[in-house]
């Protein structure tokens, strides 16, 4: 006969291959043999914590507590359960508890940082994540989660500390696809979307059943579109300037333009792998507002082959107008989303 | 009393253990002595050395039958005669000397059999391995891929990529085709991957056994890869086998994914090395795989010599859903069913969501039957119903794949998948 401690194992084995319906079964099955222990509930609320059902995890957590309090493991499936919860305040006091059950436990120490960082308290997670790659420094986890803390905080030292520590995750787990795509979201954010795109794409060649990878995408594609706008702004001032004095004026204005523009796009894309095109035209092709605001951008640069086909420098007007429409599109596309 | 002779003998067969002969002769002394029991064991050595060795048989059936009848002197027994020369026959035993009144052939086995036909032998000091004996028990199955309805451009890939060669091995090694390799079957869940392994088996005429990772997983350290090696060995004996692992992604997961797990690591491992057809190691044995994660199996499963091909499974096409829905139907009481109708309106149910359409169904025809008290058979109007209330469970899979398809098919293991989806309009 298979005893509870048996099926606890197995649980937790089946939870590492993510077949959590399995991992359930067994957790239950363990439980219903020794109710009372703590250990087998910790396991089955840590089943359900992967299975992301955070109520159910906690009044097993919450079991386990009561019948163990002298186990770490209890207090932080408590304090992860009411973190994915919401209620970031008891969290808190739970990672806390189990920490001070175990100071130089790397798990404690990982769950409370977590905790503190989806609590909002970005300064004391990174405290604690320095702890954890303090505690278990060759583990790629600790790693990611300092990085992941650090990258919380917009200060210039903090990003530095975030890009270190992908480094180092990338290092010691180079298949590591949430680490490279956490660091192409670093690249996004520091304006760096050619390196995004190109960390991306390697992050879903990684693991491409990552969410989140066509998502960042999407976003280093807005940011992108942003400068585009941003330059043909600038741009359209000058070639108005210029036509004012004559037609030729104008055609050398708008060529100059349209040099400029491509000139910068593949300054942009140089580095980036073939692979990416498919990935953008599908990004593109996914989000119905950067679909028209690139055939609006598209439809600028017309405006602009028009000018220089024609000399008549007054047609780009046009483009102001565009890129008022897409201004208003974007703030309305920013306000939503939020 | 000591036997000078004997003894002599006796250290000689230990110093030339394998010096069959010898063990024969030493056997025919003792068993002339009397000492049956170690004539038994000598005798019985010689024929692990020398299977079908014809004096070593006749041996052995003179040594049982002094010991069934340990009151007849054996000395007073003249000896069988040993042919000289090895019979031509490929069994030995028909060449041995027609059976006398003495011989263990006139013995009344029925009768012994009925005595102990209620005792059932434990094995001793031997654990029971379910999975072992399944596969030693498995059967080839009956279903060929005939019985499979539609899916005519998979059974053709199958037919090109895996049973061709198989059924042809000369041309496939003159093609510079090599025959070892498993077949790995990918697809969303619910489509048949199962049936068709089981009608690949039948094609093959091999026995075939179904390895779940529950028959494989132990959580005690080293169990696990025990339990995958005892499997294949079982196979191998009992080749041509088929050996189909469903949910091969558990299994044989990316070891970049199992860092704090070494002893998850060591079982993908083990299962790379006993897959590895290229040692020869595995001839008549036949490695498939189903996965509804491919891009989650370890690479170097996917290299020559293990799961080398991959043939994607898709949902039922037309020609399937009708033979699907058709089998479901059949049974049940129906009335004005337009199957052409429900096929167009099932595009991308796999086989397992079409089941629970028709289950549906029948249960609101059943509870209208048993509201009424009289049988009203299933119609149009109750599988439309059942059609607004199960969606096609395939969706999620082909979310994941559009990405997969789109990040991780630089080297175009996924053009099939590509394919479909491009035709599809999702990709």
């Amino acid at each position: 006969m298979t005893t509870p401690f048996e099926l606890a194992l197995r649980a937790e084995q089946l939870g590492r291959i993510g077949r959590i319906p399995d991992a359930e079964r067994a957790a239950r099955e363990a439980v219903a043999l020794e109710p009372q222990d703590p250990r087998l509930l910790g396991t089955l609320s840590s089943t359900l914590l992967l299975a992301k059902r955070y109520d159910e995890g906690l009044a097993a957590a919450e079991a386990a507590c009561a019948s163990g309090p002298e186990l770490e493991r209890s207090h932080r499936l408590r304090a992860l359960h009411l973190s994915m919860l919401g209620r970031h305040a008891e969290a808190v006091q739970a990672g806390y508890a189990s920490v001070s059950i175990a100071p130089e436990e790397p798990a404690a120490a990982h769950g409370y940082a977590k905790v503190l960082q989806r609590a909002g308290r970005a300064v004391d997670a990174v405290q604690v994540a320095r702890r954890v790659v303090e505690l278990d420094p060759d583990s790629a986890a600790a790693h990611l989660l300092l990085a992941d803390c650090a990258s919380d905080l917009k200060d210039k030292a903090h990003r530095e500390l975030a890009r270190a520590e992908y480094e180092a995750t990338l290092r010691i787990d180079p298949e590591n696809a949430a680490a490279k795509h956490d660091l192409a979201l670093l690249d996004a954010r520091s304006r760096r979307p050619a390196q995004a795109l190109a960390g991306l794409i390697q992050a879903g060649r990684l693991d491409p059943t990552m969410p989140e990878v066509m998502r960042t995408v999407v976003v280093v594609l807005w940011q992108l579109s942003w400068r585009l706008r941003m330059w043909l702004f600038v741009a359209t001032l000058f070639t108005l300037g210029a036509s004012l004095s004559s037609a030729t004026g104008a055609r050398v204005s708008a060529g100059i333009v349209l040099l400029l523009t491509a000139g910068l796009v593949w300054w942009t894309v140089r580095d980036l792998p073939r692979q990416t095109w498919p990935v953008v035209s599908r990004a593109v092709r996914t989000d119905r507002p950067l679909t028209l605001t690139y055939a609006a951008l598209a439809l600028c640069l017309l405006l602009y082959l028009g000018a220089l086909a024609s000399g008549f420098g007054v047609m780009v007007t046009g483009v102001w107008i565009v890129l008022i429409a897409l201004g208003w599109l974007a703030l309305g596309v920013r306000a939503f989303r939020r | 009393m000591t036997d000078p002779l004997l003894t002599s003998l006796l250290a000689a067969v230990e110093a030339a253990p394998a010096d069959v002969p010898l063990r024969l002769h030493v056997a025919e002394l003792l068993l002339a002595r009397g000492r049956g029991p170690e004539a038994l064991h000598h005798c019985s050595t010689a024929l692990g050395q020398a299977p079908g060795d014809p004096a070593a048989l006749a041996l052995l059936q003179r040594v049982t039958a002094a010991l069934a009848r340990p009151d007849v002197n054996p000395d007073t027994r003249p000896l069988p005669v040993v042919p000289k020369t090895p019979p031509t026959a490929p069994f030995p035993v028909r060449s041995l000397p027609e059976p006398t009144a003495d011989d263990p052939a006139t013995f009344d086995w029925a009768h012994a059999e009925d005595q102990v036909a209620d005792i059932s032998p434990e094995p001793a000091f031997v654990s029971g391995d379910p999975v072992t004996e399944e596969v030693e028990q498995a059967v080839r199955p009956d279903v060929r891929l005939a019985d499979v309805g539609g899916m005519e451009q998979v059974k053709e890939r199958l037919e090109l990529s895996f049973l061709g060669p198989m059924r042809n091995p000369e041309m496939a090694r003159a093609f510079g085709k090599g025959l070892g390799g498993g077949l790995l079957l990918y697809g969303p869940p619910g489509c048949g991957k199962t049936f068709l392994a089981r009608a690949v088996a039948g094609e093959l005429g091999a026995s075939f056994t179904e390895i779940g990772i529950s028959d494989v997983l132990d959580m005690w350290t080293g169990s696990s890869e025990k339990n995958l090696s005892a499997i294949f060995a079982a196979a191998r004996r009992k080749a041509p086998h088929v050996l189909f692992f469903d949910e091969v992604d558990a299994l044989g997961q990316k070891r970049s994914h199992l860092t704090h797990s070494s002893s998850l690591r060591n079982t993908v491992n083990t299962l790379l090395a006993e897959m590895d057809s290229l040692s020869g190691r595995n001839d008549g044995v036949y490695v498939l795989g189903a996965t509804n994660h491919p891009w989650d199996v370890d690479s170097a499963l996917r290299r020559p010599g293990r799961f080398d091909r991959m043939l994607l499974v898709l949902p039922p096409d037309e020609g399937a859903r009708a033979a699907i829905l058709r089998h479901h139907l059949e049974k049940r009481p129906v009335e004005g069913i337009d199957l052409g109708k429900l096929v167009k309106a099932t595009e991308h149910f796999s086989g397992a969501d079409l089941t629970h359409v028709c289950d549906t169904a029948a249960e609101r025809a059943l509870a209208d039957s048993m509201r009424t008290g009289q049988v009203r058979p299933l119609t149009m109007k109750d599988l439309q119903a059942a059609l607004k209330e199960v969606q096609p469970s395939t969706g999620p899979w082909f979310a994941t794949a559009r990405n997969v398809a789109l990040f991780a098919n630089q080297d175009g293991t996924y053009d099939d998948l590509a394919a479909y989806l491009k035709k599809n309009r999702r990709l």
